[in-house]
């Protein structure tokens, strides 16, 4: 694997990772609060994509990228769905 | 064993295993932690459905800024893991030591941060029996922080035991500890 190829992916989640710090910093209310969690969940659902196929190697099998990136982004979305039902009232 | 004994896919079949990269039990392994975290961690969002308002107060008292340098050290952690692999590859096996050890040392890090965070709740009285909050947080991330114990080990003893397949094989795990972390956090420490 090409070391540019590693540098990369390193990058990228030190970027995803200062994306999710700023969004930290936003306390909206209301509506935007659910927007910056479901950003923040997005964020996370990309560094798992990132460290999944360039770290782990999972870039060379579409089927093994799409199943874990299915499994990973259900879990996401369950996540959100349970964070927006506990946010109301 | 006889080749004719083989069970080998036919002719213009596709082998979906074949194409994991490494250990096929060591993806039996990811994906059982994936989902034994995942798991405790849908359970930690559900009990926060019940009682927003305690969940919430109990979560403002995690320090969100050792929890994000924390990402920062393992993601950079994963890197020179995923270099070591590289330059043992390349039989370039000194090379291939030293970024498992940078690896290994940002494990430390990792586990020293996570220290200073368990000291700060302890000093204030708090404790895995304080709430529902604090049970799932010490209870996940002390888990986690285990994995990363486990992990520091493995990849001691790789660096030692130096052969492609052994250090593919501990630097996947290494690289799961990183995948759960990197789903956990925003869980953990950030959804307010």
């Amino acid at each position: 694997m090409p070391a540019r190829y590693l540098v990369e992916a390193w990058v990228a989640l030190l970027v995803l990772s200062a994306a999710t710090a700023a969004l930290t910093t936003m306390h909206p209310e209301g509506a935007g609060r659910a927007i910056v969690a479901g950003g923040v969940l997005l964020l996370a659902g990309l560094k798992a994509r990132v460290i999944l196929g360039r770290y782990l190697g999972l870039a060379g099998s579409h089927f093994w990228m799409n199943a874990f990136g299915l499994a990973i982004g259900g879990f996401l979305l369950l996540s959100f769905a349970l964070y927006t039902f506990g946010s109301k009232g | 064993m006889r080749d004719d004994l083989e069970i080998r896919p036919a002719e213009g079949e596709r082998d979906i295993l074949s194409e994991l990269p490494g250990e096929l039990m060591m993806w039996v392994l990811i994906a059982s932690e994936l989902l034994v975290f995942g798991a405790a961690l849908i359970v930690c969002l559900a009990v926060r459905a019940i009682d927003p308002v305690k969940y919430a107060a109990d979560q403002a008292m995690l320090d969100q800024t050792a929890g994000a340098i924390n990402t920062l050290v393992l993601v950079t952690s994963g890197f020179c893991a995923a270099v070591a692999v590289r330059s043992r590859e390349r039989e370039e096996r000194r090379k291939a030591r030293l970024w498992l050890g940078a690896a290994g040392a940002l494990g430390i890090v990792f586990l020293i941060v996570k220290g200073f965070e368990y000291a700060s709740k302890a000093s204030l009285g708090i404790g895995i029996e304080t709430s529902q909050f604090f049970t799932f947080y010490y209870l996940i991330t002390g888990f986690h922080a285990l994995h990363v114990v486990a992990g520091i080990v493995v990849l001691a003893l790789v660096a030692w035991a130096d052969s492609v397949r052994n250090m593919e094989a501990a630097v996947a795990f290494w690289h799961m500890v990183d995948l759960v972390w990197v789903l956990l956090f925003p869980i953990i420490y950030v959804l307010r």
